[in-house]
């Protein structure tokens, strides 16, 4: 990061507090959104007390399971409905209709089949993110360009090695970007999942602070959220410029 | 494999059309390619041209008749066979630099690393392109790319290249440098090519032979011409001149043909 830049980012940075620390107190009542000084005494508390470790734990441990499972599934079947024409015509129809139905509208029928255990949480979330990977990775699969594959037939490929070595590597900037865009969801999955039914996690944290008026509970929650989220997608951007650089290439 | 002629007899094509209709785009083409020829195909544009090397390419059935290099049909697509299109970004790989795009051929039919690497090394070179090896294609200027997808087609030893208007897309200079060289390369492989292209001065240019199709939908071969012109070739000579306007004549009827339907 260049000198210029670092200090757009500070700039940046300060005057998004700057905002939020005038406007507490004055503009909103500090009952409703406290300062960032008692959101960090109240973090420091938290960690202190290990309280903060149980919610995140509770709620990455259900982003790691549900996403992973969401994103198997949806490439495994993206890939048979981008690939086969029979699993596309039976496929695609029912989910081009579940894609209208945001995770949050299936809690309450996901809370009266499986209760407020987990496995309701993990349904939310691989759904949540299983949905973007299919159809990033279907779309992917679909748009090979057929000269390429024609190329890759000329020049002795068979066509069992065509999925494997022309197909997937063409479909991977759309599989990632599905991946990426799960990512995002899997956080927003397992929030509406904790808000309506748990007992721990950070969604949890943010509804019971407004039960228990500790306002400065749910700004660390919103703290937790914009920060792992943000770690996430870094590492998932960089482990991509590590491994996946030579796919992601400008296609022009 | 060797092989005295490519043949083409009484090739038909229909397709069936998105709102169930018939396309009938070629009808009872006849050609035949000797070895080594430099045999290109002009006609009006969407009379099936491309269709018909696909045909050549196994890449479509035909509906009649069909290739064959001497007795033996074409089924599909092969690696005596290597097509070279004008969609260079498509077609090559994009996630594998120049030198990898080389030596796709020569891995799928399992050489070794070293001998892999020299056939690369080799067509590199003699498309002019060995420093940029280690570039991607997305860093290659047009020209550049087309040159990878010529020297990739090279590195697999086919017999026949097929090329759909490879230098169509590019800008007037790197073309005729592109055509110039490709002539070395032809006359220095004795490769046969089948050649598609609109460009008549092309075709003037490269070609042994050169056959003129009709206007379609039913498109079939209006006139083969066997090309020996003075060389070097060149527009200034009378020769290559009186070709051009007989060709471009031809070409003319068959598009007045076709506005007039
Ligand atoms: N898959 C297809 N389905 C239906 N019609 C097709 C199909 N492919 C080609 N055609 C039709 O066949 C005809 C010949 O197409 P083709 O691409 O072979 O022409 P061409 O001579 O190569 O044209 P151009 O010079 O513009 O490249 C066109 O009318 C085209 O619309
Ligand atoms: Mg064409």
């Amino acid at each position: 990061m260049n000198a210029g830049k670092l200090a757009r980012l500070s700039v940046s940075i300060l005057v998004f507090t700057g905002v939020w620390w005038t406007s507490s107190g004055t503009f909103f009542e500090e009952a409703i959104v406290p300062s960032p000084v008692s959101v960090a005494g109240k973090l420091g508390e938290m960690i202190w007390n290990t309280q903060l470790f149980a919610h995140l734990g509770a709620s990455l441990r259900r982003i790691v399971l549900g996403y992973a499972l969401g994103c198997v599934i949806g490439v495994v079947v993206g890939v048979a409905t981008g690939a086969i024409r029979l699993a596309r015509d039976l496929i695609e129809p029912p989910l081009e209709f579940c894609r209208n139905i945001p995770p949050v509208a299936l809690i309450p029928l996901v809370v009266s089949i499986f209760g407020i255990g987990e496995i309701g949480k993990y349904f939310i979330i691989s759904y949540a993110s299983g949905i973007a990977v299919l159809f990033n990775t279907a779309a992917g699969v679909a748009s090979t360009p057929q000269i390429r594959v024609r190329a890759a037939l000329c020049l002795g490929a068979r066509k069992q090695d065509i999925f494997v070595r022309v197909v997937l590597p063409s479909a991977w900037p759309h599989i990632l970007t599905g991946l990426r865009l799960a990512l995002g969801f899997s956080f927003m999955g397992v929030v509406a999942a904790e808000m309506l039914a748990a007992d721990q996690g950070i969604g949890f944290l943010i509804m019971q602070s407004t039960n228990i008026i500790a306002p400065a509970e749910m700004f660390v929650g919103f703290l937790m959220l914009g920060s792992f989220g943000l770690i996430t997608d870094q590492l998932f951007r960089m482990t991509i410029h590590r491994l996946m650089r030579r796919y992601m290439i400008p296609m022009a | 494999m060797s092989w005295r002629v490519l043949r083409l007899e009484g090739v038909g094509k229909d397709f069936t059309r998105a709102d169930g209709g018939v396309a009938e785009v070629l009808r009872d083409v006849t050609l035949t390619v000797e070895r080594g020829a430099f045999f290109t195909l002009l006609g009006p544009s969407g009379c099936g041209k491309s269709t018909l090397l696909n045909i050549v390419a196994g890449f479509e059935g035909a509906t009649t008749g069909g290739a064959s290099l001497d007795d033996r049909p074409v089924a599909g697509p092969g690696t005596d066979r290597t097509v070279i299109f004008q969609d260079v970004s498509n077609a090559l790989f994009p996630w594998m630099n120049a030198r990898e795009n080389v030596e796709f051929g020569p891995k799928m039919a399992r050489l070794g690393a070293v001998e892999r690497n020299e056939r690369a090394e080799k067509y590199l070179r003699l498309v002019g392109l060995d420093a940029d090896g280690g570039k991607f294609p997305f860093e290659l200027s047009g020209g550049m790319k087309q040159r990878i997808q010529i020297a990739r087609a090279l590195a697999n030893d086919p017999d026949i290249l097929l090329m759909d208007e490879p230098f169509a897309a590019l800008d007037a200079i790197t073309k005729k440098h592109l055509q110039v060289e490709f002539r070395k390369i032809w006359s220095e492989t004795g490769k046969t090519i089948f050649y598609i292209t609109h460009d008549i001065f092309e075709a003037l240019l490269l070609s042994t032979h050169l056959a003129v199709m009709t206007a379609g939908p039913k498109a079939g071969i209006k006139e083969v011409f066997q090309l020996d012109l003075e060389e070097p070739r060149s527009p200034s000579n009378p020769d290559f001149a009186a070709m051009y306007s007989r060709v471009e004549t031809l070409i003319d009827e068959e598009v007045q043909r076709m506005r007039a339907r």
